[in-house]
């Protein structure tokens, strides 16, 4: 094999799967001996870590031009084996746009939580293994949405599943970590068992595993037995996205796990099962022009959307909170892509990614709290604003992105979302759809209240006596946590720019079955669709901004010229009491007739002594006590047993036949 | 070529400065604060502040002292202000006046719901880094009412998309402009009977969101020292004080935009003038006299109120407007 043909850009999706694993192997057989660099454990593993999910990137990276912009589809078959008599033997991979945007995703959140491993992993124990299980964490998602056939995607659902469940428990000595580690292998292997008994039902029936090749025939040949085996890998490919029922798992695992793993689960892993579900729905079975089914993710969407941001509202935990929040995007997420419109699915798409990069940067910045501080809990933390200045701009930004303020990127794709959701109602002349437009505009104002209560209870508010000596995060972590920044704003300035490279094509490539699988080599008789994504509403974001600036600039130029911030320097009683609270001046002031004047102590001393009665979880009183019944009822329904959401994964999946069977 | 793009930029500077922008909010937003004070104090029998006591109050203020607390988080604390009244002097050069609007095709009603959030974002951000325990309460409360606003404006805001998008023939229309081009050709959305809970609970809305009474639990001077404004002093408070002035304006101009569109002349001088009457009537009817004859609702109830009965009215409104009445 020579260089010119090891480069061929045909190789890159597998290399890209390879390098991760490689790093995996490499890291393991370097022995578990920690390095003598208190800054960095691992010592040279998390560089081989960096360099294989870096390098991963590169591949996927050049794969943009090819592959999103000129519409190719690499089909690739590893050992030079090909279809032989009609039937697709062999391990396959198969590229697609879609393929290429999740891979993609994976890929960068991958290596910008190894860039903030290194330094947030300080201070635990055996590091080097934790490297391990990273690679093989990104690797086996990697190779899910790149595979080309569906047992490969089952033996890839397994690796990720045992390493996510490994890498959430990793801290052991945190409380739950072990329990939030076994509830997510009890559910998470119920979901594995069922993607597994999916597969062999297809298998048995059509004797092939090949996507594309089952593509081609099972639409045509639906029966009781694909029906069931669609059941089973629904609801395998829900359990790893976390969606509604399975939510509960995602808050505990999130809750114990590392802040870089958190990234992972909530950025990565949930994203693979949405491509599943997407594959399944679109591609396997096609049966997403079914009101019946665009009416299944609707409402499990809505509902996720719904459920789990008043589930976050409720929590005293930065990192459980957030953990409830990602499964809240991800219902937006599934509700856009149900809707089978071609805007809609690139909203969801560009929803997915956009979720991705702000949660990233959420979980990093509750990362960044809880290694300066060793807590993650709301009612205790406070006032970090003043030690940690760059870490609470970059969770704004975070924070401002989830909840769909403009000019941040969840605005752009939630703005596009309510758009198809409301041009679907209008289409369909049906006013459910209308219903989902609402939920998800009222949704995101909820997620703006959760975030501002993180604000105000973490970053703002009064500092606890024991976090003066908080320091800043080191510059990696704050790197880290900086690029994502940086991709929330540019993706949400350019909304144009990014649907029009990564989700159109994406979305085109959803649309367009049949060319997914005359790439395989098989003969397919769909029509090609003509895909539009014409939008009804006007937004630019980048003029906006131009305007917003030159208000900014006018109204601060007189302000700064006329000493706005100016505070007198001298005497005067304000001025004092001032200088009283910022501790320059103990003594209270004495007024005129030698006594002493404690009136502004009251106004400007007094919050050092009065403490904020407004603890975490109660800020938002007024709205819990008018839904008190609700989340009385949904405080009890998540029991925190296992055995309770075993039996919802049964239930689940019970419904899921039943209404496959009645429906399809 | 180079003059060409010199005047049009000179033009949308004008814009952003001058008319709709920000003398036009401060002089209008002033004055409509003033007239809402002098009538609340004519209704109440009293004689009540002279009306352009909320430039005389701006402007002393402006020469005031500014103290920020030793809790407090400096740049936040003093930014807030500046970055809410920017956000909503932008927010008025999108809503059309007559036929007019400075900024068209660039944000839609949707949008513009969306960045009426800015300010109340910055107000909330700027009250949490000034570490005071009044102020969380205060914010608290904000955040709750700006949540039981959210709910009744988004079900007006679709209602009017789809009446304007069912007569254009495109089953939706979100755009500002041809929202006030349609009332142009049709007369005002409001004579349409589907509209008018739409209406009503819209001008309902108008207080909760400038937070006047009874909706004023978050700044519930008697109990919680101002709430969210309570650390604030001299030029900052004084921007807050303009920044409310100016989202009286907006509200009731935006309410004005949507249901008493296609009145005017068409020159643009007389329109400002017929747009800032309509606001004050809006402002003399939702705001002043509301004001005068209720008292401050606890916030559960302010929850409760938007929830149930302002979104009921709109809710009504949207499926008669679902099914094209």
């Amino acid at each position: 094999m020579n260089l010119a043909n090891m480069t061929d850009y045909h190789h890159f999706p597998i290399y890209s799967v390879m390098v991760l694993f490689l790093g995996a192997f490499i890291i393991a057989s370097t022995g578990s001996k920690p390095s003598k660099d208190p800054k960095n454990p691992a010592g040279f593993r998390a560089w081989i870590a960096l360099c294989a999910t870096a390098l991963s990137l590169f591949f996927l990276g050049s794969l943009v031009k090819p592959v999103m912009l000129e519409g190719e589809i690499i089909s690739y078959w590893m050992g030079s084996r090909a279809i032989a008599g009609g039937y697709a033997i062999g391990i396959a991979m198969e590229v697609d746009a879609l393929s290429l945007f999740f891979a993609l995703l994976i890929a960068t959140a991958v290596f910008v939580s190894a860039i903030y491993s290194i330094r947030y992993m300080v201070h635990d124990e055996c590091v080097p293994q934790y490297y391990v299980l990273y690679c093989m964490l990104a690797g086996g998602v990697l190779g899910l949405v790149l595979s080309g056939d569906i047992f490969n995607m089952f033996i890839m659902v397994e690796i990720l599943t045992f390493a996510a469940v490994a890498l959430t428990s990793f801290r052991t000595k945190v409380y739950g970590a072990l329990e939030a580690a076994f509830k997510y292998l009890v559910v998470g292997c119920m979901g594995s068992t069922a993607i597994l008994t999916g597969v062999i039902m297809l298998y048995a029936q059509y004797h092939t595993l090949n996507l594309a090749q089952l593509a081609n025939l099972v639409p045509g040949t639906m029966n009781n037995a694909t029906k069931l085996a669609f059941a089973f890998l629904y609801i395998g490919f829900s359990t790893k996205a976390f969606i509604v029922p399975f939510h509960p798992l995602a808050a505990d695992a999130h809750g114990a796990a590392p802040a870089s793993i958190s990234v992972l689960i909530s950025g990565v892993l949930t994203k693979s099962g949405i491509y599943g579900i997407i594959r399944l729905t679109y591609f396997l079975f096609q049966t997403m022009n079914l009101g019946s089914m665009q009416f299944m993710l609707v409402f499990i969407g809505s509902v996720s959307m719904f459920v789990c941001v008043t589930m976050a509202l409720a929590q005293h935990d930065f990192k459980r909170l957030l953990a409830y929040h990602s499964i809240s995007q991800i219902g937006y997420v599934l509700a856009a892509v149900g809707l089978s419109t071609s805007l809609g699915i690139s909203a969801g798409l560009y929803h997915a990614m956009n979720h991705t990069l702000f949660k990233g940067l959420l979980f990093l910045a509750a990362g960044a709290v809880l290694h300066e501080t060793g807590t993650t809990d709301l009612g205790k933390l406070g006032g970090l604003s003043k030690k940690m200045p760059h870490t609470t701009v970059l969770f704004l930004i975070g924070a401002f992105s989830i909840s769909g303020v403009p000019p941040f990127n969840g605005f752009a794709s939630k703005w596009m979302i309510y758009q198809a959701t409301y041009q679907k109602a209008v289409e369909s002349n049906n006013i459910g759809f209308l219903l989902v437009t609402i939920v998800a505009l009222v949704t995101s104002t909820l997620t703006l209240a959760s975030f501002v209560k993180v604000t105000q209870s973490v970053f703002f508010g009064q500092m606890p006596k024991e976090y003066e000596n908080v320091k800043e995060v080191p510059f990696g972590m704050r790197l880290a946590m900086g690029i994502l920044a940086c991709l929330c704003i540019v993706t949400g300035l350019f909304p144009k720019t990014v649907t029009g490279v990564l989700t159109e094509p994406a979305a085109k490539a959803v649309a367009n079955v049949g060319e997914y699988i005359t790439a395989m080599g098989f003969k397919s008789n769909l029509p090609v669709p003509n895909v539009t994504f014409a939008q009804v509403g006007v937004w630019e974001p980048i003029n906006w901004l131009l305007i917003l600036c030159i208000a900014l600039l006018a109204l601060t130029i007189p302000a700064v010229a006329g000493k706005y911030d100016r505070v007198s320097e001298h005497g005067g009683p304000l001025g004092a009491a001032i200088e009283m609270v910022s501790g320059k001046n103990d003594q209270p002031t004495v007024d005129e007739n030698g006594e002493v004047d404690t009136k502004y102590q009251l106004f400007y001393g007094g919050e050092k002594n009065v403490y904020s009665q407004v603890g975490g979880g109660d800020l938002f009183w007024g709205f819990k006590h008018n839904w008190r019944h609700y989340f009385d009822f949904m405080h009890n329904l998540h029991s925190g047993i296992v055995n309770d959401y075993a039996l919802w994964a049964v239930v689940a999946l019970a419904l899921a036949i039943v209404y496959m069977m009645i429906v399809l | 070529m180079t003059a060409n793009i010199f005047l049009n930029g000179l033009q949308y500077l004008g814009y952003i400065l001058i008319f709709p922008g920000f003398l036009f909010c401060f002089l209008c937003g002033m004055l409509l604060v003033g007239i809402d004070r002098k009538l609340v104090a004519r209704m109440q029998k009293r004689v009540g502040p002279p009306i352009l006591q909320p430039f005389y109050d701006f402007f002393k203020l402006c020469g005031k002292e500014t103290i920020v607390p030793a809790a407090a988080e400096r740049t936040t604390f003093l930014v807030a202000p500046i970055v809410g009244l920017a956000a909503l002097v932008v927010i008025q050069l999108f809503i059309p006046i007559h036929g007019f609007t400075a900024f068209s095709g660039m944000a839609d009603i949707v949008v513009i719901l969306y960045l009426l959030l800015i300010p109340a974002l910055a107000a909330i951000l700027g009250a949490a880094a000034s570490g005071s325990p009044y102020a969380g309460i205060g914010l608290s409360r904000e955040m709750v009412t700006i949540i039981a606003c959210e709910l009744p404006l988004v079900l007006v805001l679709l209602a009017v998309a789809k009446t304007v998008g069912n007569a254009l023939g495109t089953g939706l229309c979100f755009s500002m402009s041809e929202i006030a081009e349609y009332q142009l050709q049709n007369g005002s959305l409001i004579t349409k009977f589907s509209m008018i809970p739409a209406a009503i609970a819209f001008a309902m809305v108008i207080p909760g969101e400038t937070g006047s009474h009874p909706f004023d639990t978050a700044e519930a001077e008697t109990e919680i020292c101002e709430g969210m404004h309570a650390e604030y002093s001299g030029a900052p408070l004084a921007v807050f004080k303009l920044s409310h002035a100016v989202k009286v304006l907006t509200l009731t101009s935006l309410f004005v935009a949507l249901f008493f569109g296609g009145i005017g002349t068409g020159i643009i001088a007389f329109d400002g003038v017929i747009v800032f009457a309509l606001c004050v009537v809006a402002t003399a009817l939702f705001i002043s006299f509301v004001h005068a004859v209720t008292a401050r609702l606890k916030i559960e109830q302010v929850f409760k109120y938007y929830w149930t009965v302002v979104s009921g009215l709109a809710l009504v409104s949207l499926v008669l407007a679902w099914y094209g009445m």
